[in-house]
């Protein structure tokens, strides 16, 4: 379990990236979801022992990942979000020399077991080329490949799917669902589809809080009959904004087709109920007023 | 190119440059360096140092020219390289191409305003140079500066800037952007300047021997980049005096302004270059058409997925075990190494390196500018300093961006979330780029042993670099990378840790050549260690154990600073602020206190060391005391003189000590009593006990000038015998760091002289003790223009000669010399004691003793190092002859035996006293002789020379002195070489002589030979150079045997004379053999009385054929000064052909049947030109001045025309 308690980072500035963060992650697939700048890889970044934050407390199965990041560096994988190799090595090489800096072992003997990791990744083709002849999927792969060596017991997983051709997206998804059954994967993400197809439970981040946790379907539950949609003309569109809970707005064959949320308000003529998706709860969440505390709370008395 | 977008590129390039802090900090560096150098520091070497003199200005287009030149290069080209270098490399990393490069800018057009961005503003900084040079050369006030200031010429600093600036600046910015571009490496970038600031500093400005053919010397004028060694070489070298420089023109040839568009060209084209890399680039890199193939048979880059089901993971059964210190060091170095071999600056530096430590080196010069031979212990000492410097630097920037490449490269985060260990990462990371300066040591031993095998002279081993490049560079390779590691963890970034260590390089290096550097503080151990064949670092061997043990220390707490400081975790900045409160600070060093332990521990005791040493704080002390006490007493007091020496000295070389027991016998030649006399004693003698005619004597102990007092004085005539009976370790403790000591008692060998009260107490005050050249230095004494009327007193020794008995035991297996015939020689118990008894007086004695060969000649003898077998036939060689020659055309020689024994390298001397010679290894003994000039003869011949000049006469004490010893030496050598090697290699050594004559002397400040009194710069070739030249010139004008009598009578007249003489005796004494005694007053005025050099030029040569005869013409100018009987001569062909040393070991070089030479004498004086016409039977190729090398000029090399 992968416990976070009142996480705060506060950049020099200042800056509150995250405002006071508790989380439980349990064993699986746990998704973390928020919009760009919502502190998603400031979080990722700490929880990797790259970053120090300036308060609060994460645990590991109970061991402090904060005053001892050497302590679970052996048993995590980290994909960043960003990141790249030396370009003069080959592909294997790399791979090989991440495994000796990881420790890993295997009773096949590391170079085997490097293969087969390509191999998962559909990279044996480019196991002997240089990484700088990669293209950027290639790279993403690689990436995925050092992460999940090992058998750590976390892995942190920030936008994996950046770069990657659907197929791809969908052979790691299998990969990552199947290494998830036995230890704790933390994917974030701001693709809420992602999370729809992985993830059990997930928490929604927002300004450098969670302002959600929960699971797929109860997300979608929870809204289940107020979602309605129907088509709009710009001028029409306009109104619906300033009157209503738009939730998604996209150009179909030249004309808006808008969905909105009226739990409780007359439906505009046209519009008709419709499932709601996880992107629906999302962006709901995400257009949520500020909660007084929020809005109110000084940046220095988050940072104590 | 779009003219509108080339603007907006250099706008907005031209916009950051100027922004950046690197310019901003050049500025501000120039600024106050040009303040500095305001006051006179920096200028033409010309002018006199004295009070008085007149100085050189810093204004003149010379002075302004050279301080541009060395901050353009110093300091421009660094700042422009990086600003240049890293403009592509910079908007790679923030990946703005893409983007960039969609647009419809063109490559061309991207790269050239780039180009001319950088080099707008590193002009505009030139520009602010020359600002800031004319307003503190003209505005600012200019106090007791004023008279190094001129009045102002704007062309004064325009020319320099345009002529020397631009050419350079345009060089290094286009070479620094094609290197950052093609490359895209910033270390490259970086060592760029580095690698030309070296192979300038070292070589293309420094290397100038006499010997160096002219057409060589002109291409390295060529290709020096800042232009200041064609300034130096065509200007400067040669003094042309002070109003010259003050007020003439640089002006510019040929060779300089070809070179100077040449280095415009390669900076251009290298931008040219770079743009048209660029455009490729953009389009993928060029793939060759294979015959025959289709698109179809070439695969494509990805093939399409080939899914299939996979075991799950698990059945991959891993595991994880967090790696090991070593092993994770290993992975690190290793895949590091990797990174390092693919970089192309490893294959284009380090050849540059190894070229420039190899060559520096190999072509090291010993006295009298001769070549020396590279044995491995003293190549790889003499290569130590470069080396060391070189391989830190390197190790710097491949340090530095080896730690910057995770981040480079955006593996940081994979990277640093790893479980390998930090210290693993750093140590892994310093010791792949640690290999770097190993593989350099490596190549270059395997080159320097290829040359010496090519040379066949000097046997081939590894035990001295492993000694010298392993036990103790090393060291300073890992303390500074260490060092490195931490600077880069305390600034956390590139440019912070480059500053860091770039400033502990220069303070060093400012430190080392302001002299304050000793055993504690001498980290590169520059300047400090010496070697020896005969026995290395035997001296100062504890400090240097200890300076070591203090790197090795200093490196692992360096290392634990890194580790502590270099997070792999970004700290957060409230709990970085918490650790930088005084408590946070103290518990961090608290820390890392263990890790200072040792380091200071051993340095500590280094310092100790130095400060007990005899060159510490408290031997100065105690020398300034004797200097102090004793200067308005005892300076000039009349002395008694020795009539006899009798000494026992017992000599323990392991334990570097010795006791002397002895009397000195005494007599007041004076005609009036001495109420009291002094001896001075050493600083490092213990229980000193004095006895007068054999009883117990207190004499006063005035900081160890021991003065007595005989009971009712000492009356002329009258004898005294002073016995002593001390001991003492020689030299006591260590040096302050390192270098040159010129006596000693080691286990490889003792050298102990009567000069200093080393092993024998000296009779007097010695004026040069307890001197500091910053403090208490005597300014040059003026004598009166009679001084030496009268009784004029030795320049050195100990009077009028005397007898001596010196007595030397010491283990069985040295030999032990002494001056004087060996009475006895015999061992007892393990002990030789060999008693050395003079056979005719002499006038100061000396002990040297070492486990030698020897070589016996016919009176002569050479003992050497068993192992030195190079040059001792030669040198047996040129003993022999010497004691012939010089016997029969001076005087005979007087005594027994004439040796020359060998002593450890620590200082780099010979010293001919009477019979017993002392050489240093490095002298004679590594001497490299070539077919044309017998270097090992040339320094034989002369030291051999001092047992006339300098034994048996000692010149008087005053001006013009010395040129009776060290002139008539060269004189004597020269003479030699003609009779053993014949002409052409005295004309040869001649020209050498003449060179460094014209290279070292210093116009303004130079004194004639009568004037000489070797206190200002320039006096030593003076001294040497042209006294010598200027003897054999007036063999010329009297005659080879009219000269012979005359020094003949001489020497008779003052060999056992208590007048010593000097140059106004001898010119008097020479007169009566002149035929012409005008000619020889006019002689004797030009060249001892008066400073006049003859310089030739020819000029309107022409020829042509009347009947079976040519007719030849050609205008002859003296431009120099002087007036001396010259020959001009029309030649054909080579006079004295090239020979292979193997032909030259077969006999003295002849003259070609093939030359021909038609002369005619023209005597011409300053600005005076003739023309000279001559008739042969031959066609002419061209014509030359002085053909027989016999007229003493500058510039001989431009006294030659073609036809």
């Amino acid at each position: 379990m992968l416990s976070l308690r009142n996480l705060v980072k506060v950049y020099p500035g200042p800056v509150a990236a995250l405002r006071g963060v508790d989380l439980d992650v349990p064993r699986g697939m746990f998704g973390l979801l928020g919009p760009n700048g919502a502190g998603k890889s400031t979080l990722m970044k700490i929880l990797s022992g790259l970053l120090e934050p300036t308060s609060g407390e994460v645990t590991l199965d109970g061991a402090d990942i904060v005053r001892n990041p050497e302590a679970l560096r052996p048993h995590l994988g980290y994909l960043p979000q960003e990141f790249g190799f030396y370009p003069y090595l080959t592909g294997e090489a790399m791979l090989l020399y991440l495994l000796k800096l990881k420790g890993v072992t295997a009773p096949q003997g590391l170079k085997k077991l490097c293969a087969e990791l390509l191999e998962r990744v559909n990279l044996t083709f480019a196991a002997k080329r240089k990484v700088k002849e990669y293209s950027g999927g290639m790279r993403q792969r690689l990436g995925i490949a050092q992460a999940l060596a090992g058998n750590p017991k976390l892995i942190i997983v920030d936008e994996p799917t950046a770069g990657l051709d659907p197929e791809e997206r969908l052979r790691f998804y299998r990969l990552l669902a199947e290494v998830a059954h036995e230890r704790t994967v933390l994917l974030s993400t701001h693709i809420v589809e992602d999370v729809a197809m992985l993830c059990p439970r997930f928490a929604v981040i927002r300004q450098g809080r969670v302002v959600a946790i929960t699971s797929p379907t109860d997300a979608k539950a929870a809204i289940q009959g107020t979602i309605f949609e129907g088509t709009a003309s710009a001028a029409e569109l306009s109104e619906l904004q300033r009157t209503r809970r738009v939730t998604q707005a996209v150009l179909f064959e030249g004309r808006n087709r808008v969905r909105i949320h009226a739990p409780n308000a007359a439906v505009p003529a046209g519009f008709e109920r419709v499932t709601p998706t996880l992107e629906d709860a999302y962006l709901l969440l995400m257009k949520d007023e500020q909660t007084p505390a929020e809005a109110s709370a000084p940046v220095h008395e988050v940072a104590r | 190119m779009n003219a509108q977008r080339l603007g907006t590129v250099v706008r907005t390039e031209l916009a950051h440059q100027v922004r950046r802090p690197l310019f901003v900090i050049l500025l501000l560096i120039t600024f106050l360096v040009v303040w500095g150098l305001s006051s006179g520091n920096v200028t033409i070497e010309s002018g006199a140092s004295q009070v008085g003199g007149q100085k050189a200005w810093v204004t003149s287009e010379f002075a302004v020219s050279q301080t541009l030149i060395f901050l353009t290069f110093l300091l421009y080209t660094f700042f422009i390289s990086v600003g240049a270098g890293m403009g592509v490399i910079a908007d790679e990393e923030a990946r703005v191409g893409p983007i960039l490069h969609t647009t419809p800018l063109t490559p061309r057009e991207y790269v050239w305003g780039k180009f001319l961005a950088v080099l707008a503003a590193y002009g505009l900084a030139l520009g602010a140079m020359v600002a800031f040079l004319v307003f503190f050369h003209h505005v600012v006030p200019a106090g007791e500066n004023a008279e190094y200031r001129g009045p102002l010429s704007l062309l004064n600093y325009v020319r320099p800037a345009l002529f020397f600036g631009v050419p350079l600046l345009v060089f290094m910015a286009g070479t620094a952007f094609a290197v950052g571009e093609l490359t895209r490496r910033p270390v490259l970038v970086y060592f760029l300047p580095v690698v030309l600031m070296f192979i300038c500093a070292f070589f293309l400005w420094d290397w100038s021997p006499g010997w160096l053919d002219p057409r060589v010397n002109r291409l390295l004028m060529a290709v020096e980049p800042a232009g200041l060694r064609w300034l130096s070489e065509t200007w400067v070298k040669v003094d042309r005096g002070v109003e010259f420089y003050n007020h003439e023109r640089v002006g510019l040839d040929a060779l300089f302004v070809f070179s100077r568009l040449g280095f415009i060209a390669v900076g251009l084209g290298g931008v040219a270059w770079s743009a048209r890399h660029v455009a490729q680039g953009l389009r993928g890199a060029p793939v060759r058409t294979v015959k025959g193939k289709t698109l179809a048979d070439v695969p494509p880059a990805t093939p399409l997925g080939t899914f299939r089901e996979h075991a799950p993971l698990a059945s991959l059964n891993m595991g994880v075990r967090a790696p090991g210190l070593l092993s994770g060091l290993w992975d690190v170095a290793r895949v590091e190494a990797r990174g390092l071999l693919s970089q192309p600056g490893l294959y284009l530096f380090v050849p540059i390196i190894l070229l420039q430590t190899v060559v520096q080196s190999l072509n090291a010069v010993g006295p009298f500018d001769t070549p020396l031979l590279a044995t491995p212990g003293h190549f790889a000492v003499r290569s130590m300093g470069q080396a060391s410097t070189l391989v830190c630097l390197l190790l710097m920037f491949y340090t530095v961006e080896s730690l910057e490449r995770e981040r480079a490269y955006f593996f940081a985060p994979i990277h640093d979330a790893t479980p390998v260990r930090t210290l693993s990462v750093l140590l892994g990371k310093a010791f792949a780029n640690s290999l770097v300066g190993v593989a350099i040591l490596m190549v270059t031993w395997l080159a320097v042993s290829l040359v010496q095998l090519a040379q066949g002279n000097v046997p081939v081993s590894l035990v001295p670099y492993a000694i010298v490049w392993g036990l103790l560079m090393l060291p300073t390779f890992v303390l500074w990378t260490c060092f490195v590691l931490a600077a880069r963890a305390v600034a956390g970034g590139r440019f912070g840790a480059y500053g860091l260590a770039l400033a502990v390089l220069c303070l060093t290096g400012f430190a080392a050549v302001r002299g304050e550097l000793n055993w504690a503080t001498n980290w590169p151990l520059w300047g400090t260690v010496l070697w020896s064949d005969l026995g290395p670092f035997e001296l100062d061997r504890t400090v240097l154990v200890l300076n070591r043990v203090g790197a090795l220390g200093l490196a692992a707490f360096f290392a634990a600073l890194a580790v502590r400081l270099d997070g792999r975790r970004a700290p957060d900045s409230v709990s970085l602020l918490e650790r930088l409160k005084p408590r946070g600070l103290l518990s961090g060093a608290w820390r890392l206190t263990p890790w200072m332990v040792v380091p200071a521990v051993a340095l500590i005791g280094a310092a100790v060391q130095v400060g007990q040493g005899w060159q510490g704080d408290a031997a100065k002390k105690r020398a300034k005391e004797y200097w102090q006490k004793n200067l308005a007493t005892w300076k000039d007091a009349p002395q008694p003189a020795i009539q006899d020496v009798d000494l026992d000295v017992d000599l323990e070389p392991e334990a570097g000590t010795f006791h002397t027991r002895g009397t000195y016998t005494l007599v007041n030649r004076h005609d009036k009593a001495l109420e009291s006399f002094a001896l001075t004693g050493g600083d490092h003698w213990e229980d000193v006990r004095w006895t007068v005619d054999g009883k117990e004597s207190e004499a006063e102990d005035r900081s160890r000038l021991y003065v007595f007092k005989p009971v009712g004085g000492m009356q002329p005539g009258t004898v005294l015998r002073v016995g002593f009976d001390f001991h003492g370790r020689f030299p006591r403790g260590a040096t302050k760091s390192g270098g040159k000591v010129e006596e000693f008692i080691l286990p490889s060998g003792v050298v102990l002289t009567s000069f200093g009260p080393s092993f024998a107490p000296v009779i007097g005050f010695l004026d040069d003790i307890g001197v500091d050249p910053k403090e208490n230095k005597y300014e040059p004494r003026v004598y009166s223009d009679r001084y030496y009327e009268g009784q004029t007193e030795a320049a050195w020794g100990m009077g009028t000669p005397f007898t001596t008995r010196i007595r030397v035991t010491g283990p069985a297996d040295y030999t032990l010399n002494s001056a004087g015939v060996l009475e006895s020689d015999e061992v007892k118990d393990g002990r030789r004691a060999s008693v050395w008894k003079s056979d005719h007086p002499m006038s100061m004695f000396n002990i040297v003793a070492g486990k030698w060969t020897v070589l016996r000649g016919e009176g002569t003898a050479v003992f050497h190092h068993p192992s030195h077998v190079y040059n001792v036939e030669e040198m047996r060689r040129g003993l022999n002859a010497a004691r012939k020659y010089y016997s029969e055309w001076f005087y005979p020689y007087p005594w027994k035996e004439l040796k020359l024994s060998e002593f450890p390298g620590l200082a780099t001397y010979a010293q001919g006293f009477a019979t017993n010679i002392t050489f240093s290894e490095s002298i004679g003994f590594l001497t490299k002789s070539t077919s044309k000039a017998n270097a090992v003869l040339l320094i034989t011949a002369h030291e051999a020379a001092h047992q006339w000049w300098g034994n048996m006469l000692i010149p008087g004490k005053g001006p013009g002195g010395d040129v009776l010893s060290e002139g008539t030496s060269h004189y004597s050598a020269l003479k030699l070489a003609e009779q053993l090697e014949g002409p052409a290699m005295r004309m040869e050594i001649a020209k050498r002589l003449e060179e460094r004559y014209a290279k070292d002397r210093h116009l303004d400040a130079e004194q004639s030979l009568v004037k000489l009194d070797n206190s200002r710069e320039g006096d030593n070739t003076v001294l040497y150079d042209k006294g010598g030249w200027v003897f054999w010139m007036m063999e010329d004008l009297l005659g080879r045997e009219a000269m012979h009598a005359g020094l003949q009578a001489f020497l008779r007249q003052y060999i056992s004379s208590a007048d010593h003489p000097v140059l106004q005796d001898f010119t008097a004494a020479m007169r009566p053999f002149a035929k012409d005694a005008a000619a020889y007053d006019a002689f004797v005025q030009q060249w001892f009385h008066e400073v006049h050099v003859p310089e030739y030029r020819l000029s309107a040569a022409s020829v042509k054929q009347e009947g079976a005869q040519w007719v030849a013409t050609v205008t002859v100018e003296n431009t120099g000064t002087g007036r001396m009987p010259v020959e001009v001569a029309a030649v054909k062909g080579e006079r004295f052909p090239e020979r292979t040393e193997e032909e030259a070991a077969k006999g003295p070089a002849t003259q070609s049947p093939d030359y021909r030479d038609a002369r005619k004498t023209v005597v011409l004086g300053a600005g005076e030109k003739a023309e000279v016409t001559v008739r042969a039977d031959f066609a002419p190729e061209r014509w030359v001045v002085d053909p027989d090398v016999r007229v003493l000029q500058l510039r001989r090399e431009s006294a030659v025309l073609k036809l």
